[in-house]
């Protein structure tokens, strides 16, 4: 059946058809060598919104951001809101700061560029708004000179405010119906000879503020003006489960005695992660290392050694179990045929951290209590005896006992086992295979 | 040789305190919280617990794993799916895809060019084939439950607590499992009719229905709606006398348009089917060989006694909350039984919330989805939405019967002033050439804006083609946005648009 993950997300995900749009505008305008940045302007986040107030800019000038950081956050008189990127890309400019207020839907309050544009040979294009008065700093934009090409190549001045004002040119028509027109709708504008800025005097009576054919027909006088929104209404209550009048059924047997609400919530889990350690000897290693430097003179650093032993123990590991299972396993589980499955070895990713030990006292630390009981060594106050070697890192490592361990989730300590047995033995038992 | 460790990494650090590469600090926080749950027997907390692995419940989970949350769904039937898959829409469907081959075998095919020899009824093979699709299908959501880390309990569930749930589980023993929060999505079960005991064998629901051993000689049908007329229709097919007694006067339930519905009662009776509207059902004997049913005119008037076989209750389904001690919280239901919530789905116990067909509006599998996602979303996100004017209805005889929005009736009472368009399915070319051409299509929009208040279809694949209208009714479209958008041809699908163009304009085909 099918799914709705995503049918109510707060976030506007409207910059995708804006940059689209924009981006179309700009063909006609950049020039070959000179890379054009994008207008970004003030989505409309509700059907009804026609101003917001930008509150705060998580993205800074020359920032990069990737699609769905959320760049910036507005607020209407109704609600604040994320504003997502829809692809990636780089801040190029921020026309309108922080804390700007009566911003109108459809005029720029960024540039943007593509991710990769050098923002220093960046054009920035000029405003495409017009009619839709700006914020109010900007209402005396002059519009006869905004068509002339010269401006638009005009290069930005980072701080510069004016340079925006000056290019603002009122080129594109703010639509609010950012979807196409409706079939219907698009038809009769066309028979009647309704110019697409009309769209702004026309009220939408739609779902999600969509433009309806009732709609053109009340702007064209046909019908009613109300007659559209009247009907939406009564549509709209249909929309609800009708919840009223409900006629509870006379409470049964007298209600027990109420329980008491469960009080105590568990803790968070801590996230369960389990450090797996093996003591692993190198007097092997030295041994072999210091007859190849005898025999063929070559000095091999005992790094050679482990990462190649660690390369041989991640061959064909058991299986993690904090791994997803595939699509099929699960359904063999369901179907119960997992049991004659012969799960392969899968290769691993295990990299040992090594640390070591004194060669004083090789082998007392490693071995605590036989029943390792977690809430006993926990609860050992075995800090307090420290002799203060802790804070004093050994370098590299000791020629005779050092501890490989590598930490695995919870679940996976028995294949971590595997590996650091296998580096063991291959370090201990015969290190020479390792580089001959 | 040396003992390797096995250990968590915080006692690590005390086992090697001279080494150097392991954390310096660990929050004795922690600690305290490692202790205490290394000896913790008390139930786990869940985020959410749902009561019942139906439609309603199971997609709940799903989403709910989806999202992130801890998830645990109970159910007691031994399968997921509930009544949907298990007993209702899944095999009701399936036999009436394979009763209506049987019949158009019987029937049709010899006028196609397609000459069949003998042609023999295997029930129990159709009973296979059937519970075949239900447990691909059950077992379908229980992979669902892995892949999206919904924990399943099979067992029964009733409220102990605010937040504690009780399972009797299903292989012996209990368990307490507490929810932060909680979904009751315990379903429906049929309306028994007074007087008649279900049996399952001779006096039946839908779940006697459609699991029969042999084709009865004679059925009635209690009840004229559309589990009634689907399960008729099978048995019907499959060489039973089938005769439906419908209190009202109208068959289909009062959802369906009255023109459709008479043009279905036609199309029905054609097939075979008997029916007697406006009347009641008095009682029943089922003593004897056959089972007498005393029935008499709605308005009262002439009695009479109808024999039967087999006798099919389907008047109706009531919420189930049996057992469910939901007088251990508090909670209510109204009347029918439907536990009372408001518009975020909660019951008084704001974190217990309660979708599908226990509780209001149609009871229907997708209502109960779509209720299913906007309930976890308006737990984990505060906002949900289900739009309750733009549920699809649909009736699986042949031709089907299905609609969106409202019917004539409706739209006539509500005082708004409207436009009709039709569309004959024996004027589409398809609908001919398939030699298929029962039905037509219906459209009503509002007169003055042509915004579509409803749409009815009776035809052939009319289930599917319900879809577009249901589109178009999310969008608020106009009949002329159908009229003007192309359909592909030949198509049953081009009977849609041109009634479409009837209602705003004409169209070009009749
Ligand atoms: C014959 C028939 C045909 C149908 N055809 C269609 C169709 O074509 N299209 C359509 O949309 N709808 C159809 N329906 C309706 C559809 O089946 C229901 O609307 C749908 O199943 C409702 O889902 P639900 O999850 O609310 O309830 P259910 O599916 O009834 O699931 C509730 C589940 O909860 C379980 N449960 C109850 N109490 C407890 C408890 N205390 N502990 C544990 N588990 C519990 C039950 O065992 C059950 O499995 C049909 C119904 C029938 C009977």
């Amino acid at each position: 059946m099918a799914s709705f993950a995503n049918a109510c997300r707060l976030s506007a995900r409207l910059t995708a058809r804006q940059l689209r749009q924009d981006a179309a505008a700009r063909g006609f305008r950049s020039s070959a060598k000179v890379m054009a940045a994008q207008n970004f302007t003030m989505p409309a986040l509700s059907p009804t919104m026609t101003e917001g107030n930008i509150a705060k800019w998580n993205v800074k000038e020359g920032d990069s951001f990737s699609a769905g950081d959320v760049l910036l956050e507005i607020e209407t008189d109704k609600a604040s809101m994320d504003v997502e990127a829809q692809d990636d890309g780089i801040m190029a400019k921020i026309t309108q700061g922080d804390g700007t207020k009566g911003i109108q839907v459809g005029s720029r309050i960024a540039v943007i560029a593509e991710s990769g544009d050098d923002l220093s040979t960046l054009e920035i294009p000029a405003e495409e708004k017009e009619a839709a008065p700006s914020p109010k700093k900007e209402a005396s934009t002059p519009k006869s000179e905004s068509s002339s090409e010269s401006q638009t190549e005009a290069t930005p001045t980072p701080s510069s405010s004016a340079s925006s004002e000056a290019s603002a040119k009122p080129a594109g028509k703010p639509k609010k119906q950012t979807y196409p027109l409706l079939p219907s709708v698009g038809h009769l504008m066309k028979e009647h000879g309704i110019e697409e800025s009309a769209i702004e005097k026309m009220s939408p009576s739609g779902p999600n503020g969509r433009l309806l054919k009732g709609d053109v027909l009340a702007y064209l006088g046909s019908i009613s003006s109300s007659y559209p929104a009247e009907l939406s209404s009564k549509i709209e209550k249909l929309t609800h489960l009708d919840l009223s009048n409900i006629k509870v059924a006379a409470s049964a047997p007298a209600p027990a005695p109420k329980p008491k609400p469960a009080e105590s919530i568990p803790e968070p889990v801590i996230p369960q992660e389990s450090e797996i350690a093996v003591p692993i000897s190198m007097q092997a290693v030295l041994d072999v290392q210091k007859r190849i430097q005898s025999t063929l003179g070559v000095f091999m650093p005992l790094s050679t050694f482990i990462a190649r032993a660690t390369d041989v123990a991640n061959d064909n590991l058991p299986r993690s179990k904090t791994q997803a299972a595939t699509a099929d396993e699960l359904f063999n589980q369901v179907l119960g045929l997992d049991t004659v499955t012969t799960s392969a070895g899968v290769r691993g990713t295990f990299l040992p951290q090594i640390t070591a030990l004194p060669s004083a006292d090789p082998s007392a630390p490693v071995k605590p209590a036989k029943q390792l009981d977690i809430i006993d060594i926990l609860s050992r106050k075995t800090r307090s005896t420290s002799s203060g070697l802790a804070s004093k890192p050994l370098p590299g490592l000791s020629n005779s006992v050092n501890v490989f361990s590598v930490k695995v989730p919870k679940g996976d300590e028995k294949r971590a086992q595997v590996f650091l047995d296998r580096v063991k033995s291959v370090l201990e038992a015969e290190p020479g295979r390792l580089v001959l | 040789m040396l003992r390797s460790l096995l250990v968590p990494r915080a006692a690590a650090r005390s086992a090697f305190k001279k080494s150097s590469s392991l954390p310096a600090v660990i929050a004795p926080s922690s600690i305290a919280r490692w202790s205490r749950r290394g000896y913790a027997t008390e139930a786990e907390e869940k985020d959410l617990v749902i009561i019942g692995g139906g439609v309603a419940g199971y997609v709940a989970a799903i989403k709910a794993g989806q999202e992130g949350m801890k998830v645990t769904c109970i159910e007691k039937r031994g399968t997921l799916g509930g009544t949907c898959l298990n007993v209702g829409c899944i095999p009701s469907k399936a036999l009436l895809n394979n009763s209506h081959l049987y019949h158009q075998i019987l029937h049709d095919t010899k006028a196609r060019g397609i000459d069949v020899g003998d042609v023999k009824l295997n029930l129990a093979q159709m009973m296979k084939s059937k519970d075949t699709a239900v447990s691909g299908l059950t077992k379908g959501v229980e992979f669902l439950f892995k892949k999206n880390g919904v924990e399943y309990v099979k067992g029964t569930a009733s409220f102990a607590g605010e937040h504690e749930i009780k399972v009797n589980l299903t292989e012996g023993g209990e368990k307490t499992i507490i929810g932060k929060n909680i979904l009751i999505a315990t379903g429906s079960e049929a309306t028994p009719f007074p007087g008649l005991e279900i049996d399952e064998k001779r006096i039946i629901t839908s779940t006697g229905a459609i699991a029969l051993d042999k084709v009865p000689e004679s059925m009635v049908v209690i009840g004229g709606g559309i589990i009634g007329l689907e399960m008729g229709s099978v048995w019907s097919r499959l060489g039973s006398k089938v005769t439906v007694v419908e209190f009202l006067g109208q068959i289909g339930g009062p959802g369906m348009d009255a023109e459709i519905s008479k043009a279905a009662q036609k199309i029905l009776k054609k097939q075979g089917i008997d029916f007697k509207l406006n009347t009641k059902v008095l009682g029943g004997d089922a003593t004897g060989d056959k089972i007498k049913l005393e029935v008499e005119a709605a308005k009262g008037g002439k009695k009479e006694t109808l024999d039967a076989d087999v006798v099919l209750v389907a008047i109706g389904r009531r919420p189930y909350t049996a057992g469910l001690g939901l007088e251990n919280v508090g909670l209510e239901t109204d009347e029918k039984g439907r536990l009372v919530i408001d518009h975020e789905f909660r019951t008084k116990l704001p974190h217990i919330r309660v979708v599908g067909d226990c509780t209001f509006g149609p009871m229907l599998a997708h209502k109960a989805e779509e209720e299913a996602v906007a309930v976890v979303e308006w737990i984990k996100k505060g906002y949900g939405h289900v739009n309750y004017g733009a549920i699809p209805s649909v009736m699986y005889t042949h031709p089907e019967v299905a609609w969106v929005g409202q019917n004539e009736q409706e739209v006539k009472a509500s005082g708004v002033e409207y436009k009709i368009g039709t569309f004959p399915f024996s004027a589409n070319s398809r609908a001919k050439t398939n030699l298929d051409t029962e039905g037509f299509v219906k459209m009503i929009a509002d007169a003055k804006t042509d915004r579509i208040l409803g749409i009815h279809i009776i035809g052939p694949n009319a289930g599917e083609m319900i879809a577009e209208g249901t589109l178009a009714l999310e969008y608020g479209a106009s009949t002329e946005d159908i009229g003007r958008t192309s359909h592909a041809h030949p198509t049953l699908a081009e009977a849609f648009k041109e009634a479409a163009m009837a209602t705003y304009g004409k169209a070009i085909h009749f």
